[in-house]
């Protein structure tokens, strides 16, 4: 997994690439904790992403917890086969993805 | 009366004493026995006190002496008396003592089988002997009961000798008479057992193959077969000799056992207990080598001289081939013809080189049939090596450490298997998410503090084709399928992190079940791919 970052004012752009999974969600959780302070708007660019684990939506239900508090999230790029995983598990009515 | 003689051996000095050792005759033995040894060149020496009846501390210090002059010497066939008397000394512990074996005698003793290296004779209602041709087999012997213990320890089922007795001038080992069948006659006699047959060789095999065996305890198959294709380079083409060597030296190193002599003669069944027997083979490397000697047991062996396999194995010849691939298509847990014949043909490169070299080093060019036998193994070969390109095959099981960071190689293992078959980019990202959630709920908490091992084995079979994975540990009882699904029409803020992966398990696979038996939790996930 990859993540890249890109701030302006108070929007922040995460891309992450490759496989998010047991073992490379903390990292991801870790940056978002960073980063979040001060933001309004988190957009997650899913992009490139090729796999996501339980794990991983554990990690996108927090940030879209926090972000519910200090402004919007919003979820783009996503691939039909993590699209289902989003409808089979409810977090396409949680998440706004675009 | 006591008496002094030497022989040397090789270089070896062996002299026997019978009779009683004590302060009046004590300097006069030890005078014989220095002429003894002044009569050659001894290397090494040996002290025979299979008719030693007493020796006091006089004698003892003969045998101190000559520990001064020759360092550890042995000292073979002990009777117990003597073996007490050195014990308490404390000279079990400057030499070496070797206790004398019991001698039992086999005249008139039934015969209850015959082997290449011996007879087996039941010795009474509960024992049998196995009486070795070879005279000097002691270290085979000794070697094979250090094997079966090891393989014992190491959870395989096996028979071991428990006594070493000497019969005339051999040796033998003793066992215990078991009420036995070996999977040669149940075959012979029944043969509407196949796959009930088949289903337990497997089984055991696997087993065999999963157990990883401590550096250094076992012969290192590869080795061995890299001499053989060494071997061979002188009666091969240069190019294709080359390629053997080759394929050989690329199969991966392994410290997982092997067996090494795996037919149906060596399976025995003892109430509904399956024994393996026959463990002086043992050896540790890659399963590539152990189909490679099975394909020659039950086909290549039989190949030119077809009546060869009946009177190897007590069937025919085609009971025999329907054996090897049923096993086979069992071991690699697929239907798929084509797959089933990459592995064989696999294996069959190993086993021709292993046929023609053992034939080749048995004389077997100087025969016009047997030249015949090997020409016909040499262009199987041949034509092998033209196809062939790799030796090593995807096994369809795995033994990790369940911990976290292991995840890496199981997701490594399912997803060849399942680009292998040809899986749907939805349905193996399913499947990877199902086994994921599994394995790390193991890793997490199965052992607790502790550690255990998970074992992942995958199944492609059916068709449409269906992929079947099971998980196993052997951690606390626990069944994931009781986890409460979440409530997933719940806001982000009302929703609780815990039991997303199970219930996208469910919800993805077609048929997930948990069985706890025989101390493992067993989870079998099924779905079409």
């Amino acid at each position: 997994m990859n993540i890249t970052k890109k701030a302006e004012d108070k929007k922040l752009t995460i891309g992450v690439d490759g496989r998010l999974d047991t073992m490379t969600a903390p990292e991801l959780d870790e940056e978002l904790k960073a980063s979040l302070g001060g933001v309004e708007e988190l957009v997650m660019d899913f992009s490139d992403l090729e796999y996501i684990s339980s794990a991983g939506l554990r990690v996108l239900l927090s940030a879209q917890k926090t972000m519910n508090t200090q402004g919007e999230m919003t979820v783009t790029g996503v691939n039909d086969v993590i699209m289902e995983i989003f409808e089979v598990t409810g977090f396409s009515d949680i998440l706004t993805i675009k | 009366m006591e008496e002094v003689k030497g022989r040397l051996q090789d270089n070896t000095a062996i002299i026997t004493l019978t009779g009683r050792i004590d302060s009046s005759n004590a300097a006069q033995v030890e005078e014989e026995i220095f002429k003894l040894l002044s009569d050659g060149e001894v290397g090494s020496l040996c002290i025979d006190m299979q008719g030693l009846e007493f020796i006091s501390s006089s004698g003892l210090r003969i045998l101190l002496k000559l520990r001064k002059i020759y360092g550890d010497y042995r000292l073979t066939d002990v009777g117990p008396e003597i073996y007490e008397v050195l014990h308490m000394t404390g000279f079990t512990e400057l030499m070496t003592v070797e206790k004398a074996y019991r001698r039992i005698s086999v005249d008139g003793c039934e015969v209850v089988g015959e082997g290449a290296n011996g007879t087996v004779y039941r010795i009474d209602g509960d024992n049998v002997v196995k009486v070795y041709k070879d005279a000097n087999a002691l270290d085979e012997i000794q070697k094979e009961r250090e094997l079966a213990r090891l393989a014992l320890v190491l959870g395989i089922p096996t028979a071991i000798s428990y006594d070493v007795v000497r019969v005339g001038d051999s040796y033998g080992s003793v066992f215990e008479l078991l009420d036995a069948r070996s999977f040669s006659k149940i075959l012979a006699d029944h043969p509407e057992k196949m796959d009930w047959c088949v289903e337990e060789y497997v089984d055991l095999l696997k087993k065999i193959h999963r157990t990883v065996v401590p550096a250094g305890k076992l012969p290192d198959m590869r080795r061995v077969a890299i001499s053989w294709a060494e071997y061979m380079q002188d009666y091969l083409p240069e190019e294709p000799g080359r390629k053997l060597l080759q394929l050989v030296r690329a199969v991966p190193k392994s410290n997982h056992m092997l067996h090494g002599d795996y037919h149906t003669k060596n399976l025995e069944l003892t109430g509904d207990e399956v024994l393996l027997i026959d463990m002086d083979t043992l050896a540790t490397g890659h399963p590539v080598f152990e189909l490679a000697s099975m394909f020659n047991a039950f086909v290549g062996f039989g190949e030119y001289d077809n009546g060869q396999t009946k009177r190897f194995l007590g069937f025919d010849r085609p009971v025999a081939f329907e054996f090897w691939r049923k096993s086979l298509a069992a071991y690699l847990g697929t239907e798929d013809e084509d797959r089933i014949r990459a592995v064989e043909d696999k294996a069959r490169i190993v086993g021709y080189t292993r046929l023609i070299r053992r034939s080749i080093r048995r004389g077997g060019l100087e025969d016009a049939e047997r030249k015949a036998e090997i020409e016909l193994w040499k262009s199987e070969l041949l034509e092998l090596l033209d196809e062939v390109d790799d030796l090593t095959f995807l096994p369809n099981e795995i033994r990790v450490e369940a911990t976290r960071k292991n995840l890496a190689p199981v997701m490594q293992f399912l997803c060849a298997h399942l680009e292998q078959a040809g899986c749907s980019m939805k349905s193996q990202t399913e499947l990877e998410l199902a086994v994921e959630e599994i394995f790390i709920n193991i890793a997490n908490y199965a052992y607790g503090t502790g550690t255990g091992e998970a074992d992942i084995h995958i199944e492609i079979e059916g068709d449409p084709k269906q992929a079947v994975i099971t998980l196993r540990d052997q951690g606390m009882p626990y069944n994931p399928l009781e986890k409460e699904d979440p409530d997933i029409t719940l806001s982000a803020e009302e929703r609780d992190i815990g039991g997303l992966g199970i219930f996208l398990t469910r919800k993805t696979m077609d048929e997930v079940h948990y069985e706890y038996r025989d101390g493992s939790n067993i989870l079998t996930m099924k779905k079409k791919i």
